[in-house]
């Protein structure tokens, strides 16, 4: 009992330690943001040229294939960590790693996450050519999880170690909101890719929550977006990961074929019950209960109609998506400018409007604005096809999922949610 | 509900993350910039509290320059230079005289018996009639004159340019320099980022410098001596801002300070003691970002502010 005090009050001291350490980081950002000006200004000169603005130098590529390796061997750890080892310790430590070489060193960048953007562009787009390194940190942990799960959740990813330090007191959320806010991140994938694919925008990289913090020089509004996520994910552990995260889209899938993946236990389960509430994540499948596969004739009817539904849900999506296109399409600064000289003429007179101003001032005469325009729109209409009927089948897959029955006999990691974090095992009694 | 201030407080997370990533969308849109964040935003300042304002504007003299950039008062005369000309005119406006050059003076000073005309490189000596009488040519080319006084037969003259006071004799000959430094740590020496480094001497015969870097009026003995100084750093009305303020000085009878500076526009006074007494003129009453005025005061101790932006001689009296 008094063990169990002690226990009790040193996690609780834990937390607090971990509290007052974000409230701190978090004010440390805050700082420096005052500024003065003079006014008025000099006007003698002094001597001073300003140097010609140059391009700084590319990273060498030496360094960028250093990258490369460094994820080589950090996924390696990881899934040998998490299969092998089974050392939740080992995962924490290589977690903390990642955070500050991919995070605070590289400054987030380069980014599996946001190689979905270069990789689409490169192939909508003929000009523009990624690099082999881009293209390896896209591939490489998608070529792990295939085998070993998403253990570049686990280690290897300095969005999730940012998130996965900082769990304080994690709620397990209902079935319902997670199903619902699991859509999100199909969402966010969807319009990453059509964006990036019309060169719009790389919208994942614009909303990294955590990137202006690795780098210490975000935005005000940056900033909030980042605390908010810290502070959110104090109580829903992993919320970027769970609910946003488009590459996770991508490793859900290939985790599910995944050849060997973390277990909760090294051998047979015992059905102990005690790694249930283990998972921050709500990603431990229960056994199935008996009942639930009795009705098994209901079940069929329904699933044959959700299934046969799909195709009307890819349909609905791609129409829907293709009307919306002029909508979507505005998000596209071109399209945007031109709409803009065309419905407000009298905007070219506004000193004040820099895009404007720099557009004038490019010698691009209005015509060629508008066809650049139309060209774009066009692609957001095919994008928008393709983009909505990719939702309609999410939708419809999502909805064949809440009738399809997989029995399970015992407590098991959900092999696309899991993140092979390992605090699972470490609740297993059975360890050989 | 177990939780229900975490959930109540996720809710209000969530709601954050989406305001600011739909706001940031948004505002990223050609007409919908954000203001310029990077602007100085001055107009508090440039509010002043009327029972600040001891004097009242009692006249107008238009002027016919273009760019006027200088005045003096001697006698009962005002001097004023610019363009490439030199007006003397009566307080009623009437013009008595008018001197032409072959280029832009920056500044003027009459004393009882001669006028000194300053350039950017150069003096020009003339005769209460304006009458040439000689020409002071042995500047370097980074001089940059914007001051001249003379006591007791000795003509001082601020080089903005070189940072230092030039003193001659009234023949022309060079009598020395002052930096305005020393062992003393007290003394930094003239910090002068801008052609504004005004110079003059009060009704004592004492010799005040403006350090504008410093925000600062020196009182120099003639050999360059710092004897006192007061200083007031700030953008409030009590306090000079900026990379050289004041621009422009002179003294009343009394002995205070009259005071003018660019940027934020404004008049003020000082007692002879450095203390803020009060406003002659608010920014209100001139051009945004215009000139310095340069200014004048008559035996009376009315002030003549010499407007560049609306091209007038603005006479300021006591209320």
């Amino acid at each position: 009992m008094k063990c169990k005090l002690m226990l009790d009050r040193y996690l609780q001291m834990k937390n607090w330690i971990k509290i007052t350490l974000v409230f701190a980081f978090l004010m440390f950002n805050l700082a420096g943001m005052a500024q003065k000006q003079r006014f008025p200004k000099p006007e003698f000169g002094t001597g001073y040229s300003q140097p010609t603005p140059v391009t700084p130098e590319p990273r060498a590529l030496a360094l960028e294939y250093t990258d490369v390796v460094v994820l080589l061997i950090v996924l390696s750890l990881a899934s040998w960590f998490a299969i092998r080892k089974r050392s939740r310790k080992g995962l924490l430590w290589l977690s903390v790693f990642t955070l500050l070489y991919f995070g605070f060193y590289r400054n987030g960048c380069i980014c599996s996450i946001g190689s979905i953007q270069n990789v689409s562009l490169t192939l909508f787009d003929p000009g523009y050519a990624i690099s082999i390194t881009t293209l390896l940190f896209f591939l490489l942990p998608l070529i792990f999880t295939l085998y070993f799960g998403r253990t570049f959740c686990a280690g290897a990813c300095p969005l999730g170690a940012m998130q996965d330090l900082l769990i304080i007191k994690p709620l397990s959320l209902p079935e319902w909101l997670r199903k619902t806010l699991g859509v999100i991140p199909y969402l966010y994938l969807t319009f990453a890719i059509l964006f990036a694919a019309t060169g719009t925008d790389f919208i994942i990289c614009r909303y990294d929550p955590f990137v202006g913090i690795f780098r210490m020089d975000a935005e005000f509004h940056m900033v909030v977006l980042g605390i908010a996520f810290i502070l959110m994910g104090m109580f829903v552990a992993r919320p970027y990961c769970r609910f946003l995260c488009p590459y996770g889209v991508l490793l859900n899938w290939m985790s599910r074929f995944s050849k060997y993946h973390l277990s909760i236990t090294p051998a047979a389960c015992i059905q102990c019950k005690l790694c249930s509430d283990s998972c921050p994540f709500d990603a431990i499948d229960y056994p199935t209960d008996e009942k639930q596969s009795k009705n098994t004739k209901w079940g069929v009817n329904r699933f044959l109609v959700y299934a046969l539904l799909i195709p009307l849900w890819i349909f609905i999506g791609g129409f829907a998506g293709s009307k919306a296109h002029t909508w979507i399409s505005k998000a596209n600064p071109t399209v945007y400018l031109a709409e803009l000289l065309l419905s407000k003429p009298e905007v070219r007179n506004d000193q004040k409007n820099l895009d404007v101003q720099a557009f004038l001032s490019s010698g691009k005469s209005l015509e060629t604005l508008v066809k650049e325009a139309t060209v774009i729109r066009q692609k957001f209409y095919s994008g928008g096809w393709i983009a909505g009927g990719f939702i309609g089948l999410v939708i419809g897959m999502t909805l064949l999922g809440q009738v399809v029955y997989r029995k399970k006999n015992d407590y098991q990691p959900h092999k696309g949610n899991c993140f092979s974090c390992g605090r699972c095992m470490n609740f297993c009694p059975v360890k050989k | 509900m177990k939780n229900k201030g975490i959930v109540f407080f996720l809710i209000i997370l969530a709601v954050v993350i989406v305001a600011v990533v739909a706001i940031d969308f948004n505002a990223s849109k050609p007409d919908k910039q954000p203001a310029n964040p990077y602007a100085f935003n001055v107009d508090p300042f440039s509010r002043i509290d009327t029972a600040l304002i001891l004097f009242k504007e009692s006249r107008d003299l238009a002027i016919s320059f273009s760019e006027p950039t200088g005045i003096s008062f001697r006698g009962d005369e005002l001097f004023v230079v610019g363009d490439q000309k030199m007006q003397i005119i009566e307080p009623t406006g009437k013009l008595m005289n008018e001197v032409s050059f072959d280029q832009k003076p920056t500044c003027v000073y009459a004393s009882a018996e001669k006028i000194f005309v300053g350039f950017r490189k150069s003096i020009t000596i003339l005769s209460r009639d304006g009458v040439k009488i000689a020409d002071w040519n042995s500047f370097s080319d980074s001089t940059v004159i914007t001051s001249i006084a003379e006591k007791s037969g000795i003509v001082f003259v601020a080089d903005a340019g070189k940072r230092i006071i030039r003193k001659f004799s009234f023949d022309g000959k060079a009598q020395g320099e002052i930096e305005g430094k020393s062992g003393n740590d007290q003394i930094h020496g003239f910090i002068i980022p801008s052609p504004y480094f005004d110079l003059a001497f009060n009704t004592d015969g004492e010799l005040w410098v403006v350090n504008p870097g410093k925000h600062s009026l020196e009182n120099y003995t003639v050999d360059g001596k710092l004897r006192t100084w007061w200083q007031a750093s700030s953008i409030k009305i009590e306090g000079f801002s900026g990379c050289c303020n004041p621009a422009h000085f002179a003294f009343l009878p009394d002995g205070s300070f009259i005071t003018s500076e660019k940027g934020l526009i404004r008049i003020k006074t000082y007692k002879p003691s450095g203390e803020f007494s009060g406003v002659v003129a608010a920014p209100s009453k001139f051009t945004e970002n215009g000139h310095a005025p340069d200014l004048a005061i008559d035996n009376q101790g009315n002030i003549y502010a010499l407007d560049a932006d609306k091209k007038m001689l603005r006479l300021f009296v006591k209320k």
